[in-house]
């Protein structure tokens, strides 16, 4: 196979060779700061860690946190999907759901954390008109909910563009073959996207078990979870060993959905654009008591998120927060003044990740999904190492392995460059995977029996096929490199600096309206950004996609 | 076919020679410019660091970090400093890097015009400003709860301010040590862990920085907490309605160190920021902008009268003991007050 395919060979060489150096080198080098007691192979700091019964008890919290957190991000995802793949409501309510959805995503999460508390907290805004006394925000509950607002845009994006995908034809067979709609959507839509629901659950699952900003904020002590004990380890009592190793106890339920994943999707064919279906039809509609739920579920969800922003734009535009409500534009003054460098810094570094990134997760994807060679899941696994594994750890690693020769990387733009992409690709891999395991390779068969060559069935059949679920992807790593901070929080430096850092400075010197101009600018960046991508996407795709019956109008905002 | 290879090159070119051209593209030019890691809040650092600049001609570059994280960096980067030098946050933090020898011996040209208890004995670390803790309570809660001030550390268990306490988690947070250290100095260990516990009960949250109560008491959300003086300062300033008081017991203070980092690539500019700092310059600085740090030049007159210590019962700890028993207090603190529960 590999002596027919030299292209495929190269882009292995490539592949291999830069996990070799930003995923392998940091990870190996973190092992050894786990395993290897006084130069010799050892299991004493698991024991410690293990030893006490908080830290289990952080180990069964981040649990039960991930898997709460991935069910509900995903139900509230999908229902955001369904409205706007599957209903009739106008352009405008779906551009207005999708821009709201997007919002939690596109601000770092300690940002809708505090806003959280101020309506939900002690003495909270909310709880007052609501005339709820005592309820305790910190904990379980806070962090759940703070969660599940922020993550489940991630499975809206996935969800919608494998329901952009399908074949509307399909809705028109099962109809005139007699079923109801329930029957339709129960045996035709649901298991047909249920490989972005897969993926979905495991982005999410992933994401909360790695999240150490939103337990930090809102867990309190009595909620533990093992990434943020693990950061505080490691910055309130130098300890990186035991938080590292705390953090390889995250490796064990992040391999096992991982292989569940393979399990339960390993042989099923999903296949639904096949390149045999007639023109396109609009999809049907579904069933009347299923859209009461969405429209609830959306019409709440969207209002919480609108004022809990509101409460930050409010923030930003007046004197000082809740005492003196004069209006002002001081605190933007403060951020054009002192936070253009942090500004262009992170544009800058965001744009480079993504087109590397998402180049590398086009490859990537497709080299999982329609190629055989030797050591795929491996490469499958691998790519996914960095995400698996919790940001502050991977900063940590980051800064160990590349401090020293041969590659001194620390204080460059391309260490941060790197902890992005090896990062955040996993989702446009993810969805590069879920939309091709839609795509009946039997499209690409009839591109290379009539002639064309791999390269040229790559570039002309399989790419524009998978060009929305790319968008996806690269929309949410651009938005990832904007907002993430748990990695680069360690790898900042003098020369580059970030607006979330700025933001989370902002925060604990208290200055809660600074902080809120610099989240309102950040998240006009990622707007701004994400509209020119889109369109800039569409215009040049258009003379392919012209052919192709696939819309990626509709994939959300 | 050919399109296909050219991408794989960019793509293999992006990944591998990326890196290298970017880490080659950074130069600068030695003895102007000063790369620093920064625990005093930027707001501050920006403010101290334009006046040097004005005086020497030395540009500062600066990333702002926690205690933790900028000790945690420097140990990290021991092979390879990125910073010349360290400015501000807690002695003990300077103790604590000392024994992990990241520090470089200086004693700057000033330096025998600071009071010993101010700076490293062996050299390693200057004080420039000193701040004790102190309680910081929200006017409207204590009229709701029909509460004075707090004036004695026992006044904080008291039943009415159950789920109405912020203050900063010990793990994490330099005040929150400086707390234990104070507690420690008034009742010795064992009983201090008994008040702690005690104490835990009427606790709404432990925030992960020394400051991130103060918000919370001035919005209403909590009720009371213990900070240092400049944080509380801070906030009190900026309009909202609070009472700054101090337990009659005392309290013991924080020194705000500055050193030079082991290895430091402009080591001429960060010997010129020590003897700056030590100069009477720095207080004058400091107290012509409102940064609330008592200078440790006794020399400089401090206006602000809410920096008079002259009614305060300040207690004394020394740098090296709390340096050498900070570990093991914070171990104690989570077994006993955290999980104890």
């Amino acid at each position: 196979m590999m002596k027919r395919d030299p292209a495929l060979f190269m882009a292995l060489v490539t592949v291999w060779l830069s996990f070799a150096v930003f995923i392998f080198l940091p990870f190996l080098r973190l092992l050894g700061a786990t395993f290897v007691v006084d130069g010799k192979l050892s299991l004493a700091n698991v024991k410690t860690v293990l030893s006490k019964a908080y830290n289990v008890k952080a180990l069964y919290g981040s649990l039960v946190l991930a898997t709460a957190v991935s069910i509900t991000g995903t139900v509230v995802g999908y229902l955001f999907a369904l409205a706007v793949t599957r209903t009739r409501i106008s352009k405008v309510t779906k551009g207005i759901i999708g821009a709201v959805a997007m919002l939690p995503l596109i601000s770092p999460p300690f940002t809708s954390s505090i806003s959280l508390t101020l309506a939900l907290g002690p003495n909270g805004m909310l709880l007052k008109a609501l005339g709820i006394g005592d309820f305790s925000i910190y904990g379980f509950l806070g962090t759940w909910i703070s969660e599940t607002l922020t993550y489940f845009p991630v499975a809206f994006m996935v969800i919608t563009a494998v329901l952009n995908t399908m074949s509307a034809t399909l809705d028109d067979a099962a109809l005139s073959l007699g079923a109801s709609r329930w029957r339709m959507f129960r045996t035709l839509t649901i298991p047909l996207s249920l490989p972005a629901i897969v993926n979905s659950i495991l982005l999410l699952f992933g994401a909360s078990l790695a999240d150490f900003a939103t337990p930090l904020i809102l867990g309190g002590h009595a909620f533990p979870v093992l990434p943020t004990e693990a950061y505080l380890l490691i910055t309130g009592m130098f300890d990186l060993k035991g938080g590292a190793t705390m953090s390889f106890l995250l490796l064990v339920p992040a391999l096992l959905v991982f292989f569940l994943q393979r399990m339960m999707l390993g042989k099923k064919s999903f296949v639904s654009v096949t390149g045999k279906s007639g023109s396109r039809t609009e999809f049907a509609r579904l069933p009347q008591s299923l859209n009461v739920v969405i429209a609830v579920v959306c019409l709440i969800v969207v209002a919480f998120i609108i004022y809990l922003y509101a409460i930050i734009l409010w923030g930003s535009l007046v004197k000082v927060w809740s005492v003196n409500n004069t209006p002002t534009l001081e605190h933007y003054r403060y951020v054009f003044k002192h936070g253009q460098k942090a500004i262009k810094d992170t544009v800058l570094i965001a744009i480079i990740s993504t087109v590397i990134g998402s180049l590398l997760a086009v490859v990537i994807g497709f080299m999982i999904q329609r190629k055989e060679f030797v050591g795929r899941r491996l490469l499958e696994f691998s790519s996914m190492l960095n995400y698996a594994l919790p940001g502050t750890v991977v900063g940590i690693a980051y800064i160990i392995a590349f401090n020293t020769k041969p590659l001194v990387l620390t204080g460059t733009l391309s260490i941060l460059v790197a902890a992005y992409v090896f990062r955040y690709y996993a989702t446009g891999i993810r969805s590069v995977i879920a939309s091709l395991e839609q795509i009946d390779p039997a499209l690409e068969e009839a591109s290379l029996s009539l002639g064309a060559g791999t390269v040229r069935t790559f570039t002309h059949i399989t790419v524009p096929l998978i060009i929305p679920a790319l968008i996806s992807g690269m929309r949410y790593l651009f938005i990832h490199c904007m907002t993430a901070i748990s990695a680069t929080i360690f790898l900042v430096s003098v020369r580059w600096t970030l607006l979330t850092t700025r933001i989370l400075e902002s925060m604990t010197e208290l200055q809660f309206s600074q902080a809120s101009a610099f989240s309102i600018v950040l998240i006009a960046i990622v707007f701004l950004a994400d509209f020119i991508l889109k369109h800039v996407l569409k215009f040049t795709t258009a003379h392919i996609t012209r052919s192709q019956e696939i819309s990626y109008e509709q994939i959300g905002a | 076919m050919k399109s296909m290879k050219k991408a794989l090159i960019v793509l293999s070119m992006i990944g591998l020679l990326l890196a290298p051209v970017f880490a080659a593209g950074v130069q600068e030019k030695a003895s102007t410019t000063l790369n620093v890691y920064t625990i005093m809040p930027e707001k501050y650092a920006t403010t101290v660091f334009e006046e040097f600049t004005k005086d020497t001609g030395i540009q500062v570059n600066f990333v702002r970090l926690s205690s933790g994280e900028a000790l945690a960096r420097l140990i990290a980067e021991k092979a390879n400093p990125q910073v010349d030098a360290l400015w501000g946050g807690p002695a003990d933090t300077y103790e604590a890097g000392v024994l992990e020898g990241v520090f470089e011996v200086y004693v700057p040209s000033e330096a025998s015009a600071i009071p010993a208890q101010f700076k490293s004995s062996k050299g390693y670390w200057t004080g420039i400003g000193v701040i004790p803790l102190t309680f910081l309570s929200s006017n409207s809660f204590l009229k709701e709860k029909g509460l004075q001030p707090p004036t004695s550390w026992n006044d904080l268990l008291d039943p009415r301010y159950y789920n109405a306490l912020q203050m900063a988690d010990v793990r994490t947070s330099g005040t929150a040590t400086e707390r234990v250290y104070s507690l420690i100095q008034v009742w010795g260990e064992d009983k201090a862990y008994e008040y702690q516990k005690q104490l835990h009960k009427n606790i709404q949250l432990y925030t992960k920085s020394g400051a991130g109560g103060a918000m919370p008491i001035a919005t209403g959300q909590a009720g009371s907490g213990i900070f240092y003086i400049v944080d509380a300062l801070d906030i009190q300033q900026q309009g909202y309605d609070l009472v700054i008081s101090y337990p009659v017991e005392g309290v013991t203070y924080g020194v705000e160190g500055s050193g030079i980092v082991k290895g430091a690539k402009n080591l001429d500019a960060a010997k010129k920021l020590m003897d700056w700092a030590s100069s009477k310059r720095l207080g004058q600085v400091m107290v012509d902008n409102k940064i609330n740090y008592i200078p440790t030049r006794p020399d400089v007159v401090v206006t602000n009268p809410a920096l008079d210590m002259s009614k305060v019962k300040l207690l004394e700890t020394s740098v090296a003991w709390k340096g050498a028993n900070r570990e093991r207090l914070v171990q104690r603190w989570i077994d006993e007050v955290i999980q104890g529960q």
